[in-house]
């Protein structure tokens, strides 16, 4: 006997009921493989945002900057710094291969928003992101950027590192701003202590190739222009490091050695990607949840459409077995229906799991924005393989009951009942 | 415990500062519809927003080559090129299509301008005109209502009757465009922003004629340049 060819043929007669089962059993699986995929993809797509910092370590203020968000609301000022006495001070530190100091300051935008002008002023506040940086050290962390070519990006380079009103600019804020080499640029930044923002007027001297990272979104300056423009003369709000060797141990010597410095904290780049991924460790219980009672309906759905099957042909079970079929063919032949059911319902889910990639990364993006910009779902092969696999194995063990079933019904009863 | 403390706050700057900043493609959206709409037409029930590109149009290519003619000069050909996205919204309450708002980029002396206008579905006229974006030295100036004003009721075809009248015969009182002047305490480093203002708006107009008004102005500008011709 072709079992194959007969539970096909089993299946294929009962369409809907197929169809409905293996529906089941896609979506629960392309759930699952989502799920996984997200895992995989935002692990990923944390590190490789923190890859293109290009430091390890990070030492900044002391004090939770929260704060930060705060400022993003209402507009003021808030970021945290610290004294620059404090990268002169790391600097010399002999497990230190690089050291870059950084200065972040935000440029307001004057009245963002249609609603600006209907309200005479009472604008949506919006900001630019001034990255005030050491040049040198900066471009040895981040060897890799380039600049821009093109119409109206030929000629790019670095600032002059005294100039007070040159620019380079990221990426996408070129782009959003409209910006070409030797276009203008104006920030209005309102300086330490100050009420009234200043306007300044910058020269683009180069703008970036995309990295994908959040440099993109950022423009450069050099780091005294910076603090001068914001008035915060000798101040930093990031040092980046770069260790000369990188692991736990030397990074609690590091830390150990910096932290009577009263004014800093010293964060590893490696426990802030830890952090980030456990703040998202919430959302990821949720839908783990979620899929697995998706895969938990699925499996009844399967008991339920073998079992069904059984019982509509009791018939034409007894009479296999009255004519020879032996109990074993008899359990092997339903099995293999429900072999057949997760097997299909499994691919089907790998498939729409992977039509569905962009559009679950679009709504996660969109949902829990948190910093990354690469892909958030990364779908492998070794991840789909898994998912088949483990389908067909909980299909298999959902069969069991149902093929039992089957395989012990005694023919003349098996007849009788179905009469 | 400290520590990661530290940490967790560190990833909200680390968040908020470098996540910050998800520009959108350089095409001109308002930065919240519904709300900014809802602002300007009250009585609105629902909007569509329609994104417009002229390389999915069959006749892209020939609308593209009317925006370039009709413009007076040059289109950026980075971020005014054939691929620039646009998006047309259109106001309804209920059935009934209470105007169109769309909105350009133009590139300032010291950033994007974004302006938006709100064009009367009937008459094509404009109704309002609004910055979303305008980063200038004349920045007050240029969004005050007194300003903005100068352009309500205009349409495309004044702006090609102006074509006419700038060549021609300049103190016409007829020329509606040619009677907007700089705003009063303009500081003269503003002027090419008034000027990028002015073809935004002739650059908005000329837009919303292909993509909603069916180039009904088309004899007002073939009228103008026949008589230039003469």
């Amino acid at each position: 006997m072709n079992f194959f060819k007969f539970a096909l043929k089993n299946l294929i007669g009962r369409p809907i009921r197929t169809v409905l089962t293996i529906g089941g059993v896609a979506l629960a699986v392309a759930v699952a493989v989502s799920l996984g995929g997200f895992n995989q993809g935002y692990k990923k797509a944390i590190e490789g945002s923190i890859e293109q910092l290009g430091f390890q370590v990070m030492v900044m203020a002391k004090g939770c900057p929260y704060e930060a968000a705060t400022l993003m609301l209402k507009g003021g000022t808030g970021l945290l710094y610290l004294p620059d006495n404090a990268y002169t001070q790391i600097k010399e530190d002999p497990d230190v291969q690089a050291i870059t100091p950084i200065f972040i300051g935000l440029a307001e935008k004057q009245n963002v928003g249609i609603m600006g002008d209907e309200d005479e002023g009472d604008g949506s506040n919006a900001f630019t992101i001034m990255s005030g940086i050491d040049l040198k050290s900066f471009k040895e962390m981040k060897p890799w950027f380039t600049f821009k070519t093109g119409e109206g990006y030929d000629g790019g380079r670095w600032f002059d590192e005294n100039a007070t009103d040159e620019i380079v600019m990221g990426y996408e804020v070129a782009e959003y701003e409209n910006r070409k080499v030797g276009d203008t640029f104006y920030a209005s930044v309102t300086p330490n202590g100050a009420v009234e923002p200043v306007m300044h007027e910058f020269k683009v001297v180069g703008v970036l190739e995309r990295t994908g990272s959040q440099d993109d979104g950022s423009v450069y300056i050099p780091l005294k222009a910076a603090q001068t423009i914001f008035n915060r003369p000798n101040e930093l709000t990031i040092v980046g490091i770069k260790l000369k060797e990188f692991n736990g141990i030397r990074m609690r010597e590091f830390e150990g050695r910096w932290l009577r410095i009263p004014e800093v904290q010293v964060v590893s780049l490696q426990q802030v990607k830890g952090a980030l991924i456990s703040l998202i460790g919430t959302a990821q219980i949720m839908i783990a949840a979620v899929a697995i009672i998706a895969v938990i309906v699925a499996i009844i759905g399967v008991i339920n459409a073998i079992m069904m099957s059984v019982f509509e042909r009791m018939g034409e079970i007894g009479i296999m077995k009255a004519v020879g079929a032996s109990r074993k063919q008899v359990f092997i032949l339903i099995w293999i229906e429900t072999l057949f059911l997760t097997l299909i319902g499994a691919i089907v889910g790998c498939l729409l799991a992977i039509v569905g990639s962009g559009a679950v990364d679009t709504a996660l993006r969109y949902l829990l924005n948190m910093g990354v910009t690469t892909d958030m779902v990364d779908i492998t092969l070794p991840l789909l393989v898994l998912a088949v696999v483990s389908a067909v194995i909980l299909g298999l063990l959902a069969g069991i009951w149902p093929s039992l079933r089957a395989a012990n019904l005694r023919p003349v009863q098996a007849i009788r009942s179905s009469e | 415990m400290k520590l990661r403390l530290a940490t967790i706050c560190f990833c909200a700057v680390f968040v908020l500062l470098f996540a910050m900043p998800s520009f959108a493609a350089v095409g001109c959206t308002l930065s919240n519809p519904a709300r900014d709409l809802k602002s300007l037409f009250p009585e609105m029930t629902t909007y569509r927003e329609d994104v417009k590109e002229f390389t999915k149009m069959p006749d892209g290519q020939e609308k593209y080559d009317i925006l370039k003619a009709r413009l007076g000069d040059a289109l950026d050909p980075v971020y005014e090129s054939f691929e620039t996205p646009y998006t047309l919204y259109s106001i309804y309450k209920g059935d009934e299509l209470l105007g169109y708002v769309h909105g350009v980029n133009v590139a300032g002396k010291g950033g994007v301008i974004q302006i938006f206008l709100s064009v009367d579905p009937q008459t094509a006229q404009v109704e309002k005109m609004l910055f979303q974006r305008l980063e200038s030295l004349g920045s007050k100036q240029l969004r005050s209502k007194e300003f903005r004003n100068n352009f309500v009721g205009l349409t495309m075809g004044d702006f090609y009757k102006h074509d006419y009248f700038a060549a021609k015969d300049a103190a016409n009182t007829a020329d509606k465009v040619g009677q907007i002047k700089p705003p009063q305490g303009l500081d003269d480093r503003a002027m090419p922003d008034y000027e990028t203002v002015m073809r935004g708006v002739r650059k908005d107009l000329l837009l919303l004629e292909l993509f909603a008004f069916d180039m009904r102005h088309e004899p007002f500008f073939e009228r103008a340049q026949s008589s230039l011709k003469q």
